[in-house]
């Protein structure tokens, strides 16, 4: 793959990943009550972190998806995204096996918006996928005058 | 393969940021009135029978409608099914939007009903049970939910209303 596609394929799926990431907080973050809701229903947490998670873990996808787009800090924001999406797919997972059709809370808030909880792993993996990428295969700097100091601040 | 030339200290440090970041804004966030939860967990327990609400068959719903008038049904289902059929004179609040759906007026009518009785599609009531925990958490009694739901009220052969009952 030559070098000037590989870095606009990087940058186009970073940013679809942000945006994705952006689009998934907005509802949270409007109110996350129903949120604790649908947190509840995974029946994974015991009831007292439950509502930490909902109080902030909207804010960490809205950073992460705006790292992603603007490209702050861009592999760390990759890093927390692809660690985000392995704990909803292992979350998403486990109801699977139990066969529980929860409402994941993906894109919305609402309860009664539930889905094959199987059919929402397959969903998130090509998700996880580009996360990994992301985060271990940034490209390498085109010219070591204009690249950062570290990989790590790509 | 995550190695640890892949995880080194500055992208720890700049996930730290992140997290940080988050807890700050997440923390700040819910500070603000109207949108507050309590951060350990309080009140989540699942909602509880005779606490949060009381459970009540079609049947009894329908005799408690006489006895006093100004008993409120609520409606959980989707826009389009209660549109097309409800309990008469049933208001619809949908758990996800109290925030909208729970203007003051509404709220007063509740406040200054005999009764409330939320009611669901069917036998599956979480939400039901969720709201009417929600509306006694308010400082409304604690509601009634309608067993199996609006199907039940159906099956009884009970009036209803709407665009096709």
């Amino acid at each position: 793959m030559s070098r000037p596609f590989y870095r606009w394929a990087y940058l186009a799926v970073a940013v679809v990943l942000g945006a994705i990431f952006v689009y998934a907080s907005a509802g949270k973050l409007a109110d996350p009550r129903p949120f604790v809701t649908i947190i509840w229903n995974y029946r994974l947490l015991p009831p007292g972190p439950v509502n930490l998670v909902a109080i902030f873990l909207p804010w960490l996808e809205l950073l992460v998806g705006i790292g992603l787009i603007v490209g702050f800090k861009r592999r760390a924001a990759a890093a927390w995204a692809a660690a985000m999406l392995a704990g909803f797919t292992v979350a998403l997972l486990i109801n699977a096996v139990r066969g529980l059709d929860v409402a994941c809370g993906c894109f919305s808030t609402s309860s009664e918006d539930t889905h094959n909880a199987w059919l929402l792993v397959l969903r998130d993996l090509p998700m996880l996928a580009a996360a990994v990428w992301l985060w271990l295969c940034p490209p390498r700097p085109a010219d070591a005058r204009l690249a950062p100091a570290s990989p790590d601040q790509a | 393969m995550v190695t640890f030339a892949s995880v080194s200290r500055p992208l720890l440090r700049d996930a730290l940021l992140y997290l940080v970041a988050a807890l700050v804004l997440g923390a700040a966030a819910n500070l603000v009135p109207g949108r507050q939860l309590a951060w350990w967990g309080k009140g989540l327990q699942p909602p509880t029978v005779g606490v949060d609400f009381q459970w009540i068959d079609a049947f009894a719903a329908d005799a408690l409608r006489a006895a006093l008038p100004d008993t409120v049904f609520v409606d959980t289902r989707g826009e389009e099914q209660y549109r097309d059929s409800r309990v008469p004179g049933a208001l619809r609040l949908s758990y996800t939007e109290l925030g909208n759906d729970l203007t003051a007026e509404v709220e007063t009518r509740l406040r200054g009903a005999g009764a409330v009785i939320v009611y669901g599609a069917s036998q599956e009531t979480d939400v039901e049970q969720l709201l009417a925990q929600e509306l006694h958490r308010r400082g409304l009694s604690p509601p009634h939910v309608l067993v199996s739901g609006f199907e039940a009220w159906q099956a009884s052969g009970l009036e209803v209303e709407g665009e096709a009952p």
